[in-house]
């Protein structure tokens, strides 16, 4: 691990000196701080069936309720070690927020639906997965490093922004972060 | 290349014939006149940048030429004068802690911006590897396709330097940043031999070839702000 968070740290850092914020396992980057984050307008996308999903459409952030959404890759290495984390997070606090995960693959063109479901039935996972096939909702809530994490109140303002692996007690402290509000 | 260099020199004249010298430009180039003195649509940065190496505002983008090792084509920084603005940033597909998709995200979702609202034909997208040696035309496109790029849309060119050593002479000499081969000695990270830790430089390019933006810390900096500030540009 050591090793890792050097590279990162030297990623982040590199030649001009900049600011450690995106180092892997990363604490609220630009979206910490002490003031009020604006909403973040609501995007639909589609949803993959796939185990605990359905074929359809979910709108996150959710208008009513807290959502967390997790970024994924089905190219992603770190993404699939920490389902069983995520899995875990979704057992114990699920049933309180929207909770959802997203690919910014393009299903249904150049990556197949049979992708996602396979690679989601492999990393057991049981809960709403979507597309984000132009990405819109990544650039609105700003993704950087894969996975990613974002907690969101009811009222559409992302109260935990994080990226990199996390354990099931980091995610339910995170999205509490979100519910509290 | 005769219209580059008298680019150039327009964008080196001083403020006192700056109103000509844009003028001028304006005429050749058939854009508005929205352009300031050092021929950008966005005025200077809020932050102090230090002295860097590589361009930030108001400077000119480096020329060289690289192949895309996909369409078989010479791409020239140069080429896209009068044209196409551009988004530059380095990577490589192997990059093992997620800064490499972020900053493909970035170019990825302007890219799609810019189809949607009917800029394509005046944006390009030119991310450098600086791995050729295992980022063939066949992993490019693979790389691609997984990561919802566009390659039909003919704005988005790979750029492979010929060999690691000339990928890595590029770097330096025009943007002063320092490529290194770090081995995986400790295995940690899968089937990977070597990895390169690197500075996630994002640049943003007018169709005069000037640079208008360099974001330093492109894996984090708002993708939206990065898509907003190229539509600008592009579309001014």
């Amino acid at each position: 691990m050591r090793r890792r968070h050097l590279l990162a740290g030297l990623a982040s850092v590199g030649v001009l000196g900049g600011a450690g914020a995106v180092a892997t396992g990363g604490v609220p980057n630009a979206l910490g701080g002490e003031e009020a984050p604006e909403p973040i307008e609501p995007v639909t996308l589609d949803t993959v069936d796939a185990p605990g999903s359905r074929d359809g459409e979910v709108t996150i952030p959710a208008p009513d309720r807290p959502t967390f959404v997790d970024f994924f890759g089905t190219w992603c290495p770190p993404c699939a070690e920490q389902m069983p984390a995520l899995a875990a997070a979704h057992d114990r606090i699920g049933d309180e927020v929207l909770f959802v995960s997203v690919t910014t693959e393009p299903v249904g063109g150049a990556v197949s639906e049979e992708t996602i479901v396979d690679w989601w039935t492999k990393h057991g996972g049981d809960w709403l997965v979507a597309a984000d096939v132009t990405a819109v909702l990544a650039a609105r809530l700003n993704v950087g490093k894969y996975p990613s994490a974002r907690a969101i109140d009811a009222s559409g303002r992302v109260r935990w922004a994080t990226s990199g692996t996390h354990t099931a007690e980091e995610f339910v402290e995170g999205i509490r972060r979100a519910i509290d509000r | 290349m005769d219209r580059r260099h008298f680019l150039r020199s327009l964008a080196a004249t001083g403020a006192a014939a700056g109103a000509t010298a844009t003028a001028g430009c304006a005429g050749v180039i058939g854009d508005t006149g929205l352009l300031g003195d050092d021929g950008t649509v966005l005025g200077p940065p809020e932050q102090t940048r230090g002295d860097p190496v590589h361009p930030i505002h108001g400077d000119e983008m480096p020329e060289f030429s690289v192949p895309d090792p996909i369409s078989g084509e010479e791409i020239s920084t140069a080429q896209f004068e009068g044209e196409r603005a551009f988004l530059w940033t380095s990577f490589y597909t192997s990059c093992p802690d997620g800064v490499c998709p972020a900053l493909i995200l970035r170019l990825r979702r302007a890219q799609e911006v810019a189809a949607e609202q009917g800029f394509g034909d005046e944006a390009a997208f030119l991310p450098l590897t600086f791995d050729p040696e295992r980022d063939t035309a066949e992993v490019l496109r693979e790389y691609a396709a997984r990561r919802g790029v566009d390659l039909d849309a003919g704005n988005w060119h790979f750029l492979r330097p010929e060999s690691y050593e000339a990928g890595k002479e590029l770097m330096m000499e025009n943007f002063g940043l320092k490529i290194e081969k770090y081995p995986d000695e400790n295995d940690q990270y899968e089937n990977l031999e070597y990895t390169f830790p690197h500075y996630g430089l994002i640049l943003l390019v007018n169709k005069r070839g000037i640079v208008e933006r360099a974001y330093p810390r492109g894996p984090a900096t708002d993708v939206e702000r990065i898509v907003g500030d190229f539509r600008r540009v592009v579309t001014a």
